[in-house]
C-alpha cells in the first residue's frame, strides 16, 4: 500500500503541532506531562472549601466530596462531573456561578481562579483519581506489623533522628498530646508541627520529630515501645495519622485525609490496625499494611474526642463530645456496646492492662471505671476535679477531667480543669493530687501576662510507673514521683 | 538500664522534693510578651468585634445549642462562658497563642477555612487586627473589674429628610461604667423599622427612601437606641387645612401630622358621632330615642355631654370590667383543680366590677391586686394570684412574665434566657423582678373550694440562670434591690402605680387610647420596647400625664380623648391621609369586640341571649367562661366568641382579642341562629306596623336602629321598591332588616 505523503513527512507534521499546541496546553494546565488526578490538588480543593457540608458529617444535597467515589457518584440531584466535559457538569457550573447567591461556595468569595482551572482540567482529562488511572491501586506502604512479639535487644530510645528546623512560634504550643514509652524511659509530647522527645527520667530533652502537617492530637506509643503513632492535623484544613520509627525517627505510614485535624486515634496491640477520628463524626479504621480503609464506624453523633483500643486487641472503644461511648469488635468493626453515663463531652479513653476495665472522662466532672464485659459501671467519681470558686463567682464552674490514664498496677491518673493533676486507686479513692500551679512556681518560670489561664492538658505515667507526668497548656511538662517513690520521712 | 533509670529518678526526688519540674527543652525561657499598643480587652474589645460580625446572633453560634459544635452566648450575655469556650474548651483550637494567625477563630472568620457562616471580614480589617493583637498577647481573660457598657450616646435622635436620597451618618459612642465614652460606629449594628421610609447600611449611613416616619437604630452591647426618622412628602400641592384643636390632644397630634404633610379629615357627622361614642363608651347603638332627642338638640355642646351621659351609664363600667376580666385572665371552673372555681372568679369579676363602678383610681385597683393576700373565695383581688397564670402550682417566673405583659405592656420574658436583644433589660433585671413572687403559696383553706394566698418569707429569691448568683427583689430599672425583709409586694405596688412610673401610667394610656382608637400610639400595646418606639411621643406622654394629674381617673382621660377633634374625624379619608395608618389622621375602621357585636344584636332586635350558667339578661359583656373542668387551656365560654375572636384567656396578650372580619363571621351573620332566630322573635317589626306607620317611616326606623342612621334617598327609594304591594307583610320588613344586620356598616364602629 502507497502512503499518500512519505512518513517521514507525516511524522514531521504531527511533531509541527505538537510543538504548537504545547506551549498553549501548558498555559492552561501547567505541565502537561503529569495528569490532574484526584488524589492531591482535586480533594485538597475539595478538602479546603467544600467538605465542610459535603463531607463525612454533612451531605447537603445529598453530596459528599470527601473522596473520589463519592464525587464520581454525585449527589440527590444526580451526577456533578461529566468526565471529559467541564461545561456540562453541574460542578463548574455552580463555583463558577456569576450570581452569588446561586455560587458556591456560599456566603464566601469564589474560589480562585487557578482552582477552578485545574478542577476542569480534571474533569476534561476524564476525573482520573490517580496516576495510574485504572481504578483503585493497593497502597504498600512497607510498614510491616511487629505484633506483641518481644523485640529482641534494649527497649526502643530515639538514636538518630533525621535534622530539621522546627518553626518559630510567638509561645511554646499547648501539650495537646503526650505518650510516654510502655518500656522505656521516653516520653513524646506534642509541639507545633513537632513531637517532642524527652527522657521521663531527667526530664533532657532526646530530639524531636517534624510533623509539618499541623498539631499533633494525639501520640501512642506501640505495646512494644518500637512505634510512635502521632495524629493530628491543621484545624478544618486536613488530618491524618502518622507511624514513626521510634529509634530512626523515620515515618514508617501516613493514613488517612481528612478534612479536619484528627482528635483521636490508637494503634491496636497488634500494630495492624490504626483507627481515627475527629469533627467528622465517624471513626476510619485503616489497615497499617496496606493503607485501605477496612471500617467506617458511625454510630456517633458528635465529635469523636477520643478512642482507645483495648490491650487483649479484642475490642475497640470510641467516644464523642455528646457524652456516648461504644465498644466495637476491633477485628469486625461490629458493634458490642454502647456505654452510657456521661452528660458532657468526654475527653480520654484508657483501658486498664487486663482488658477488663475502661475508664473514660469528661467535661461533667465524671470518672468512671467501666467493667466491660457487663457494660456497668464498676464504680464512678462525680466532681473529680472540683475548682476552687473565686468569691464573688456564682454558678457552674468548668470542671471537667481532660485526660485519664491507666498506669500499669491499675492505678488511675487524671488531670482536670482546677488546674490539678489526681491519682487514683483501683477501687475509685483519690490517692495523691498534684497541683500544676505550685510545680511551675518550682519550675521558677516568670509569669505571663496576667489572665492567661494555665491548665493541665494531658497526664501520662513513665514506663515504670513511678513518674507522673503531666503537659499544660502553656506547652510545659510537670514531672511528679509517685508516691511509692516518696522517700521514708 | 532499668535500675539505672530507678536510681537516677530516686536522685532526683530527693534533690527536689515532692514537685520536680524540667524545663521542656524547646524554650529556656517564656518569650516576654509583646509590648506596644495596649493588649484588646476581651470584654470591651474582643467581643464586640464577635458582636458585629454576627458570630453570637441567634442564627449563628448564638443559638441555644450553638451551630457546628460552637456556641456563645446570644449576644454575649455571659462573657465568662464566652471566654471558656472560645479559649478553654479546646486549647489550642479555637484560640491558638502560639501561632496566633493559625487560629480558628480567625481562619473561620476571614475564610480562609470553610465556614458555614461564610466569610464576615478580610484579614486587613480592624476587627481582624483586633481578634490578632488580642491572640498575640495570649488571649488574657479582664480583671474582674473592668469597666462595662452603660449606655449608648447617638449624635442625634431625630432626623429630618425633604427628599428620598439624601443621608447622613449616625455615630454612635459607647458609656462605660467609668464615665468613659469611646466611638463604636463600626462596633454597633444598625436596622430600619421601615425600609421603605429609610435604610441604615452597616456603617451607621441613614439614607432616606420614601415620605413617611420610621425609626432607625443602633445596637451595641445590650442596649438598643433609636433615631426617628422622617422623610417629607413633595411640598407642592399641600395646604395646611389649619383644623381648631378642642383639646391637648388635638394639638399634638395636628402638630405631628403638619409635619408630615398630612392633612387631618373632616370632622364626623352627628350621626356618625352618635353611633360612635355610643358604640365605645355604652356597648351597643343608639335606641331610636336617643338618636332623635341627640339629632334634634340644637345645642352646641351635645357632643360633650353626650359623652358625659355616657360615662355616667353603668354600661361604661360594664365594658371595661369585660376588658380588665380579659386581660387579669378571669376564668372559673366547677371542678377546677386549683383555687380557679367560679365561686373565686365570680368574686374577682365582681370586686373588678365595683372598682369600675365606683370609679376608683387605676392605680389604686392594680395596687390592691398586687399586694392582696388571703382567701381566693372572700377576697376577690387575691385571683391575680390564682388567675392571670392558670396552674396547679405557682409559677413565679411566668407569673412575672405575665405580670410584665399587662402592668407595663413590657415581655421581659425574652431575658429569662438571655439579655433582652432589643430592649433594655438585661437578665439580672428578670430573675429581680421574678423574686417578687418567688414567695407567694397557696394553701388550703376552710373548705374545698378556698385557697389562701400568703407570701412565705422562708423562700429565697430567683438565681440568675447564667451563674446561679441570688437574685434580690429589685424594681425594673431600679438599681437597689427592695427591702426583703417581709412582703416585698407592697414596695412593688408602690413603685408600680406611683405617679413617677412613666412605664404604668404610658401603658394604661396607651391601651386606653387604642381601645377607643382602634390603634395604640405604641403597637401592639402589650410590646413596649426601645425597638418599637410610640409614633407619637409627646402624645402619649400628655395622655399619660393627664392620667396621672386625674388620679388615675379613667373615666377622666376617656372624657378626654372622646371630646378632641381627633377623635371626632370622619373615617373617610383625603389624598393626603389615604396611606396614612398610624397617626390618626382620619378614623379608623373598627369591627365591633364580639361581645359588643352580640349584645348589639340583642339590643337591636330586641330578643337577649342566653348564655350557660349566667342568669336570663346577661348581656355578652358580662359574660366570662364558667368551665366544667380545669380552666388552663383556651377558654371561650360560647361559640359565638370564639368565631368572633373574643379573647380566649388563653395568654395575657393583647392579641387574645381578635378584630379581623373571617369567611365564618359573615356566613355566621348571614345564616346562622343569631340574626335569622332574632328578627322576628323580638316582635319590633310587628310593632313597628301595628302602630301603623307608613313603609317609609318603618324603613326608616329600622334603619335608625340597626345603623344609627336615616336611609340615603337612594337606599329609602329602593327599599320601598322591595317592599311594594306587601306593605303589611312583616317578613318583607325582616328581609330588610336582616340585610342591615348583615351590612358591614352593622358591625364595624366607623
Amino acid at each position: 500500500m502507497k502512503l499518500p505523503m512519505p512518513a517521514a513527512l507525516v511524522r514531521n507534521l504531527w511533531m509541527i503541532l505538537l510543538i504548537w499546541l504545547a506551549p498553549c496546553a501548558c498555559r492552561l494546565y501547567g505541565d502537561d506531562t503529569k495528569p490532574v488526578t484526584f488524589d492531591g490538588p482535586v480533594a485538597a480543593i475539595f478538602k479546603r472549601h467544600c467538605v465542610q457540608c459535603h463531607g463525612d458529617s454533612k451531605q447537603e444535597a445529598g453530596l459528599s466530596l470527601a473522596g473520589y467515589d463519592e464525587v464520581v457518584k454525585g449527589g440527590s440531584g444526580g451526577v456533578v462531573v461529566v468526565s471529559g466535559r467541564s461545561s456540562a457538569s453541574r460542578l463548574i457550573e455552580v463555583i463558577t456561578a456569576e450570581e452569588p447567591t446561586e455560587r458556591m461556595p456560599p456566603k464566601n468569595d469564589p474560589l480562585p481562579d487557578e482552582a477552578v482551572t485545574l478542577l476542569k482540567a480534571w474533569i476534561d482529562r476524564g476525573i482520573r483519581q490517580n496516576s495510574e488511572s485504572a481504578g483503585v491501586a493497593v497502597k504498600a506502604l512497607g510498614f510491616r506489623p511487629s505484633g506483641m512479639s518481644k523485640l529482641e535487644g534494649p527497649p526502643p530510645m530515639p538514636q538518630t533522628l533525621p535534622a530539621f528546623e522546627k518553626p518559630k512560634t510567638v509561645r511554646p504550643f499547648p501539650v495537646l498530646a503526650l505518650a510516654a514509652s510502655p518500656v522505656a524511659p521516653l516520653v513524646a509530647f506534642s509541639a507545633y508541627e513537632a513531637i517532642n522527645l524527652v527522657d521521663s527520667g531527667s526530664g533532657q530533652e532526646l530530639g524531636a520529630l517534624a510533623f509539618p502537617e499541623g498539631e499533633p492530637h494525639v501520640l501512642k506509643f506501640s505495646p512494644s515501645g518500637a512505634v510512635l503513632l502521632a495524629a493530628g492535623g491543621r484545624p478544618v484544613q486536613s488530618g491524618l495519622a502518622v507511624l514513626f520509627d521510634v529509634k530512626t525517627g523515620k515515618r514508617l505510614a501516613e493514613l488517612g485525609n481528612e478534612a479536619d485535624a484528627v482528635l483521636a486515634a490508637d494503634l491496636s496491640a497488634d500494630e495492624r490496625r490504626v483507627a481515627l477520628g475527629g469533627s467528622g463524626r465517624v471513626v476510619k479504621v485503616f489497615s497499617t499494611e496496606d493503607g485501605s480503609l477496612l471500617h467506617t464506624l458511625s454510630k456517633h453523633t458528635d465529635w469523636i474526642t477520643a478512642l482507645a483500643y483495648s490491650p487483649d486487641g479484642k475490642l475497640l472503644a470510641t467516644a464523642d463530645r455528646s457524652g456516648s461511648i461504644h465498644l466495637w469488635d476491633a477485628a469486625t468493626g461490629g458493634v458490642v456496646l454502647p456505654l452510657a453515663q456521661h452528660k458532657g463531652a468526654i475527653r480520654a479513653l484508657s483501658w486498664r492492662a487486663d482488658s477488663q476495665v475502661l475508664a473514660s472522662s469528661g467535661d461533667d466532672g465524671l470518672i468512671v471505671w467501666w467493667y466491660v464485659s457487663r457494660g456497668w459501671p464498676l464504680t464512678s467519681k462525680a466532681n473529680a476535679h472540683p475548682p476552687a470558686r473565686p468569691p464573688g463567682v456564682y454558678g457552674k464552674l468548668a470542671a471537667g477531667v481532660v485526660d485519664a490514664t491507666f498506669g500499669h498496677q491499675g492505678e488511675l491518673g487524671t488531670c482536670g480543669r482546677d488546674g490539678k493533676a489526681r491519682l487514683w486507686a483501683d477501687d475509685g479513692q483519690e490517692q495523691q493530687a498534684f497541683s500544676i500551679a505550685e510545680s511551675a512556681v518550682a519550675q521558677a518560670k516568670p509569669a505571663r501576662s496576667t489572665g492567661v489561664p494555665m491548665l493541665p492538658t494531658r497526664v501520662v505515667f513513665s514506663f515504670d510507673g513511678r513518674v507522673l507526668i503531666a503537659g499544660d497548656s502553656w506547652g510545659r511538662l510537670h514531672f511528679w514521683p509517685t508516691a511509692k517513690d516518696k522517700p521514708p520521712e | 538500664m532499668l535500675a539505672r533509670v530507678i536510681e537516677k529518678l530516686v536522685q532526683l526526688a530527693l534533690l527536689i522534693g515532692i514537685g520536680i519540674s524540667v524545663p521542656t527543652g524547646l524554650r529556656a525561657e517564656d518569650p516576654s510578651e509583646p509590648e506596644g499598643s495596649p493588649v484588646p480587652s476581651f470584654r470591651r474589645d474582643v467581643m464586640p468585634v464577635l458582636f458585629r460580625a454576627g458570630c453570637n446572633a441567634g442564627t449563628c453560634h448564638g443559638s441555644a445549642r450553638g451551630k457546628d459544635g460552637f456556641a456563645l452566648s446570644l449576644f454575649g450575655y455571659d462573657a465568662r462562658g464566652d471566654y471558656e469556650r472560645m479559649v478553654n474548651e479546646m486549647v489550642g483550637r479555637r484560640v491558638n497563642t502560639a501561632v496566633p494567625e493559625q487560629s480558628l477563630l480567625l481562619l473561620k472568620a476571614t475564610g480562609a477555612v470553610s465556614h458555614t457562616g461564610g466569610k464576615l471580614f478580610a484579614s486587613d480589617s480592624e476587627y481582624y487586627a483586633t481578634l490578632l493583637q488580642w491572640i498575640e498577647a495570649g488571649a488574657p481573660d479582664d480583671a474582674a473589674d473592668i469597666p462595662e457598657t452603660s449606655g449608648l450616646q447617638l449624635s442625634t435622635n431625630r432626623l429630618l429628610f425633604q427628599e428620598a436620597g439624601a443621608s447622613t451618618t449616625l455615630e454612635v459612642r459607647a458609656v462605660a461604667s467609668d464615665a468613659s465614652t469611646r466611638d463604636v460606629g463600626k462596633l454597633a449594628r444598625y436596622f430600619s423599622n421601615n425600609e421603605s421610609v429609610a435604610k441604615i447600611s452597616a456603617d451607621g449611613q441613614v439614607t432616606a427612601v420614601g415620605p413617611g416616619d420610621t425609626h432607625v437604630f443602633a445596637r451595641f452591647s445590650r442596649f438598643t437606641v433609636g433615631v426617628e426618622v422622617i422623610v417629607l412628602p413633595a411640598e407642592a400641592g399641600f395646604d395646611w387645612p389649619n383644623p381648631p384643636a378642642f383639646n391637648f390632644i388635638d394639638e399634638l397630634v395636628f402638630e405631628r401630622l403638619k409635619n408630615l404633610r398630612i392633612a387631618p379629615s373632616d370632622l364626623c357627622d352627628d350621626e356618625t358621632f352618635l353611633r360612635r361614642v355610643t358604640l365605645d363608651l355604652a356597648a351597643r347603638p343608639p335606641t331610636v330615642n336617643e338618636y332623635q332627642a341627640f339629632m334634634a338638640d340644637p345645642a352646641s355642646d351635645k357632643r360633650d355631654r353626650k359623652i358625659d351621659e355616657l360615662l355616667a351609664d353603668d354600661a361604661f363600667a360594664d365594658l371595661w370590667t369585660a376588658i380588665w376580666a380579659e386581660q387579669l385572665r378571669v376564668i372559673g371552673g366547677n371542678y377546677a383543680p386549683d383555687a380557679t372555681y367560679v365561686k373565686a372568679a365570680d368574686a374577682f369579676y365582681q370586686w373588678i366590677r365595683k372598682q369600675m363602678r365606683t370609679g376608683r383610681p387605676l392605680n389604686e385597683f392594680v395596687a390592691e391586686m398586687v399586694d392582696a393576700s388571703g382567701s381566693n373565695l372572700t377576697n376577690g383581688p387575691a385571683n391575680l394570684y390564682t388567675m392571670l397564670v392558670h396552674k396547679p402550682q405557682f409559677e413565679p417566673k411566668a407569673f412575672a412574665a405575665d405580670f410584665s405583659q399587662v402592668f407595663l405592656g413590657v415581655q421581659i420574658q425574652c431575658s429569662e434566657c438571655h439579655n433582652h436583644p432589643f430592649d433594655r433589660w438585661s437578665q439580672d433585671d428578670y430573675y429581680s423582678f421574678v423574686s417578687f413572687f418567688t414567695g407567694i403559696k397557696r394553701k388550703p383553706g376552710v373548705e374545698p373550694r378556698e385557697r389562701r394566698i400568703y407570701w412565705d418569707a422562708t423562700v429565697p429569691p430567683a438565681n440568675h440562670v447564667v451563674d446561679g448568683r441570688p437574685m434580690p427583689a429589685r424594681v425594673l430599672g431600679g438599681v437597689k434591690p427592695v427591702d426583703m425583709a417581709g412582703d416585698p409586694r407592697s414596695a412593688l405596688a408602690a413603685w408600680l402605680t406611683a405617679p413617677e412610673n412613666d412605664l404604668f401610667s404610658r401603658n394604661l394610656a396607651n391601651r386606653i387610647w387604642a381601645q377607643l382608637l382602634g390603634r395604640g400610639i405604641i403597637e401592639p400595646v402589650d410590646d413596649v420596647r426601645a425597638s418599637n418606639p410610640p409614633v407619637n411621643g409627646p402624645l402619649l406622654n400628655a395622655l399619660a400625664n393627664h392620667l396621672v394629674q386625674s388620679q388615675f381617673d379613667l373615666r377622666s382621660l376617656v372624657r378626654e380623648i372622646c371630646q378632641s377633634r381627633v377623635y371626632q374625624l370622619s373615617a373617610k379619608p383625603n389624598t393626603s391621609n389615604v396611606r396614612d395608618t398610624r397617626q390618626f389622621s382620619h378614623a379608623h375602621l373598627r369591627r365591633l369586640r364580639a361581645d359588643v357585636l352580640l349584645d348589639s344584636v340583642a339590643a337591636v332586635t330586641g330578643v337577649p341571649r342566653r348564655f350557660n350558667g349566667f342568669p336570663e339578661g346577661t348581656r355578652a359583656i358580662d359574660y366570662y367562661p364558667r368551665e366544667s373542668g380545669d380552666t388552663e387551656g383556651p377558654h371561650f365560654g360560647d361559640p359565638f366568641f370564639s368565631t368572633f375572636g373574643r379573647s380566649s384567656r388563653a395568654t395575657v396578650c393583647a392579641c387574645e382579642t381578635k378584630r379581623e372580619p373571617t369567611l365564618s363571621q359573615a356566613l355566621h351573620m348571614a345564616v346562622g341562629d343569631t340574626v335569622k332566630d332574632r328578627l322576628g322573635a323580638g316582635g319590633e317589626v310587628k310593632k313597628l306596623l301595628e302602630m301603623k306607620r307608613t313603609p317609609r317611616q318603618v324603613v326608616e326606623e329600622l334603619f335608625i336602629r340597626a345603623l344609627g342612621r336615616k336611609p340615603t334617598s337612594e337606599e329609602g327609594t329602593a327599599m320601598l321598591e322591595l317592599v311594594g304591594a306587601a306593605a303589611a307583610d312583616e317578613s318583607v320588613y325582616e328581609d330588610i332588616f336582616w340585610s342591615l344586620l348583615n351590612s358591614t356598616e352593622f358591625s364595624f364602629n366607623h
